[in-house]
This record gives structure tokens, C-alpha cells and sequence, in this order.
């Protein structure tokens, strides 16, 4: 394990307050929700983990506890949990595009003929994966239109349209403060703190 | 490549202006030593952030001095060499000599005829390069023989044409393990924004000279402002999450400063017309 201060990018003397704040910004930075559906998740999932090892370390250390070896701040949550789905062939679906298979993910869901809600959102996230998002977007509408009451389809199209405001910014460069649209996503307990981001 | 991934100069800190001037003058200097006296022409800022993106993680950068091919009587700070920028010079030859053929081809006779002259005397310089990456060259030519016949049927669909030109930029950088990964998904949506922003840059030329337009294709004569800067900001958010799971060292704040500052101002630009007058400064007019 890499020293849990280079971990967290502070020196060895700072205090108490200095180091959660550098966790701070360093669990935003790699939060879930910025990665959401990323092809790259797994790589900030590794990050999440890293850093909570190391803030949990620290907190041990200066208590005068012994660290317990894997004992993340903020654990779960992190693995996509999706609504159970109606059609076998759909779970087939997720699973091979979590991981990463898109085009046999592809196959599979053109051979169902029925396209419900859950059809267009699962087109979408394959979409979405690609880099193709202006089918993403096109796709997550359909669902969300098909089955207006489903949050998973609605959280999918919200991403998409929030355009400039969404996603982690370093501190400097954000160009607009946190908009209440898609507070949800970020003024909820699913912050490691459990508090507002920003 | 069109010019359109720069930094925004204001909000640059001094060290970062100097390595981003060092990194440009490294990468004309690499040029010339190994194309010749023509090739620094061809450079540009797009190159600039390619060789900056493929630098492995350093935490600190020494230039050292080189002379100017502008003005060899003066000497600038310069990186040195290095396999980076090597990469990028070679990659940046093929991809600025296919673009010359791309012009040539596109402006008819008479207005081509600059690129195609140009395009000649640099084909030894363009061989050259392919022998130093015969991958990436075969890649290029396939994405660009995907991307002609799409304008040629017309493709409605904003995200297959782009997907070519963004497949192209992605295998700029070795996709081997964690970097490569990172490397790749900030590259395939720098050249799908760059495509979208190329796009929405001719829109009305195309228009009356009657060429395929993907904006256009998709959205309709006019296009569809809203909904295309969203698509484009969506790629801008997916290049930001990347950048951030890589070691970029001290290039990490200029990266940043080009992704989340410099890339939104220029399609800011693009799409109120105003980019036809920035895209002629130079970053360092102010400079003595």
C-alpha cells in the first residue's frame, strides 16, 4: 500500500482539518456518480478505495487505534444496483455491458422483439458506453417517455442533460455553483459525509 | 486537426503558459530535426495538447534552449526530447498531411491547388512518418475512408460519422494498460468534439456549397444549437472524468485549463461566430 498521505496529497504535519478536507475533495473527485456507466469506473472505483484505505489509516493512526485493513469510510453503493428486470434476456444484457461487451450486449437485445422502456434504456446505455451519446440521449428519452414513473431511466437522461453544470470540476474551474436540478445526485446521503457537496 | 484545442490564455498561471510555450517549441523543433524545414509549419495547438496528453507523469519540467525556427537568431526555452514528443511529430505529419489531401480534395482545382502542391512536397516527410507508425497510419486511412463513404450516403446519424473521426484521434496513444485506457476515452471524445465543433464551424459554407454536413444531416438545414452543444458538453464531462483517473504530473493544471476551460470557451466561439476572428491570435501576442 502507497503511504496514506501521498495518497492524499498532504504532508505528514497537516493537521486534523487539512486531511479531511483533502479527502473531500479527493471523494468527489472520484465519486461513483461522476462515473456512473463510465467505461472507466472501475479505474475510479480502485481510486474510491485507495484514498478511503488511506483517510481510514490516518484517522486510526491518530487516534491511536490500529487500522483495520479494509475498512473503507465509504464502502457501498458503488456497483450499479439495477431494478430487477422483467425479461431474462435484459439481465443478460447488463451484465454483458458492465462488463464491457458491447457489441455481443448489442446482439442479445436486438434479438428481443418487444422494445419497452427498459429496451430503449438498456440501447441507450450501450450507446452511452460507445461514446455515441447523442443516441444515448435519443434512447434515454424513448424510455423515459415509455415509463415516465422509472428513476433509473430518469436519473440515465438527467446526466445527459445537464449539460456544462454536471460532473466533478477541480476547485477553479467550475464555471457555475451546484444546480438544484440535479441536487439529488449530490445533496444526498450518498456524499461520504453525508451532506451536501458544495 | 483544425486549431481548435487551446488553452485559455487569462486563466493560465505563468509556469503553465512556460511549459505550454515549451512544449509548442519542443514539438516545432522536433518537426523540423525530423521532417525537415517545411514541417514546422504544420504545427499547431491541437498537436501541442497531443504531445502534452502521451508525456509520461513528471513532477517537474527543466526546458532547456533551443533556437527558433522562426527567428533562429533568438533562443527559447524548449522541452527536450523526448518519446513523447517523437510520437506526437510523427503522428502529427500523418495526420496534417492527410488533412492536406483532405483540402485538396475539397476545394476543387484552382483553391486546392496550395494543398496539393503542399501536400507533394512534404509526401517524402509523410512516408517517412509512416515508416516510424505504420499503425497509426493504417488507422487514419481506414477511418477516413469509413468517414468519405458516410458523407457519401448521407449519414443522418451525428454519432457514426463522428465515431470515425474519433476512433482516428483515439489510436493517437498506445492503448496498453491503466493509462491507455484513460488515454483512449479522452481521446475518442476530444475527436468526437472536435469533429462536432468542425461541423458546426461549416455549417453555412457547406450549406450553399451543397456538402454533406453532419449538423445539418442530423438537426437540419440550420442545425439545433441546444441540443448540439449538449451532445458536445456531454463529451466535454466524459474527457474531464478521464483526465482526472490519469498521472499527468505537472502538465495535470495545463490539462485541465485546456479541458475544462479552454475547449468550452472555443465552442462558445464556434457556435456565436466569433471564433473566425480568435482562432487567428496567436496565445502569445503579447509576448516580446
Amino acid at each position: 500500500m502507497r503511504d496514506p498521505y501521498t495518497v492524499l496529497g498532504v504532508s505528514q504535519s497537516a493537521s486534523d482539518d487539512e486531511i479531511k478536507k483533502a479527502y473531500r475533495e479527493l471523494a468527489r473527485k472520484y465519486h461513483p456518480d461522476n462515473y456512473q456507466n463510465n467505461p472507466l469506473a472501475d479505474l475510479a472505483e480502485e481510486k474510491m478505495k485507495e484514498i478511503n484505505e488511506a483517510y481510514d489509516t490516518i484517522t486510526k493512526q491518530r487516534s491511536g487505534e490500529m487500522p483495520r485493513s479494509s475498512a473503507g469510510s465509504y464502502g457501498g453503493g458503488y456497483q450499479q444496483s439495477y431494478a430487477a428486470s422483467s425479461n431474462p434476456a435484459y439481465a443478460r444484457v447488463r451484465n454483458l455491458i458492465n462488463a464491457g461487451s458491447l457489441a455481443e450486449a448489442e446482439q442479445l437485445l436486438y434479438q428481443v422483439g418487444q422494445k419497452d422502456g427498459e429496451w430503449y434504456f438498456l440501447s441507450g446505455s450501450i450507446a452511452y458506453r460507445k461514446g455515441w451519446l447523442d443516441e444515448a440521449t435519443q434512447n434515454f428519452t424513448r424510455a423515459v417517455q415509455m415509463e415516465p414513473n422509472n428513476m433509473e431511466y430518469r436519473q440515465a437522461l438527467a446526466v445527459m442533460q445537464r449539460g456544462a453544470t454536471g460532473g466533478y470540476r477541480p476547485a477553479g474551474y467550475s464555471s457555475t455553483t451546484c444546480d438544484p436540478c440535479t441536487a439529488y445526485l449530490c445533496c444526498s446521503c450518498l456524499t461520504p459525509w453525508g451532506g451536501p457537496c458544495c | 486537426m483544425f486549431g481548435y484545442v487551446r488553452p485559455l490564455q487569462p486563466e493560465l498561471k505563468c509556469k503553465d503558459f512556460d511549459l505550454y510555450r515549451a512544449t509548442y517549441c519542443g514539438l516545432c523543433r522536433c518537426l523540423r530535426q525530423r521532417y525537415g524545414l517545411i514541417a514546422p509549419m504544420l504545427l499547431n495547438f491541437d498537436f501541442t495538447f497531443l504531445a502534452l496528453l502521451l508525456w509520461e507523469s513528471e513532477d517537474r519540467f527543466v526546458p532547456c534552449r533551443g533556437r527558433c525556427h522562426a527567428n533562429p537568431l533568438i533562443k527559447k526555452p524548449m522541452c527536450p526530447n523526448s518519446r513523447a514528443l517523437e510520437l506526437a511529430a510523427d503522428e502529427s505529419m500523418i495526420l496534417a498531411w492527410w488533412k492536406l489531401r483532405d483540402s485538396a480534395r475539397d476545394d476543387g482545382f484552382w483553391k486546392g491547388l496550395p494543398a496539393r502542391m503542399l501536400s507533394e512536397i512534404l509526401k517524402p516527410a509523410y512516408k517517412q512518418a509512416v515508416r516510424r507508425c505504420p499503425d497509426f497510419d493504417r488507422v487514419v486511412r481506414g477511418c477516413l475512408e469509413e468517414l468519405a463513404a458516410l458523407e457519401e450516403e448521407n449519414c443522418p446519424s451525428l454519432d457514426r460519422s463522428a465515431d470515425t473521426f474519433a476512433r482516428l484521434l483515439q489510436s493517437a496513444a498506445p492503448q496498453e494498460e491503466e493509462r491507455g485506457r484513460v488515454l483512449s476515452q479522452l481521446l475518442y471524445h476530444l475527436g468526437r468534439w472536435i469533429y462536432l465543433a468542425d461541423a458546426r464551424d461549416d455549417l453555412e459554407e457547406d450549406r450553399l456549397s451543397g456538402r454533406y454536413n453532419p449538423v445539418a444531416a442530423r438537426y437540419g438545414p440550420d442545425g439545433d444549437d441546444t441540443a448540439l452543444a449538449l451532445t458536445m458538453e456531454n463529451s466535454l464531462e466524459l474527457m474531464g472524468a478521464a483526465l482526472q483517473l490519469g498521472e499527468f504530473g505537472c502538465r495535470m493544471p495545463l490539462l485541465e485549463n485546456i479541458v475544462y476551460l479552454g475547449l468550452p470557451f472555443v465552442q462558445r466561439a464556434v457556435f456565436d461566430r466569433s471564433w473566425n476572428e480568435i482562432k487567428k491570435q496567436k496565445i502569445w501576442r503579447n509576448d516580446t
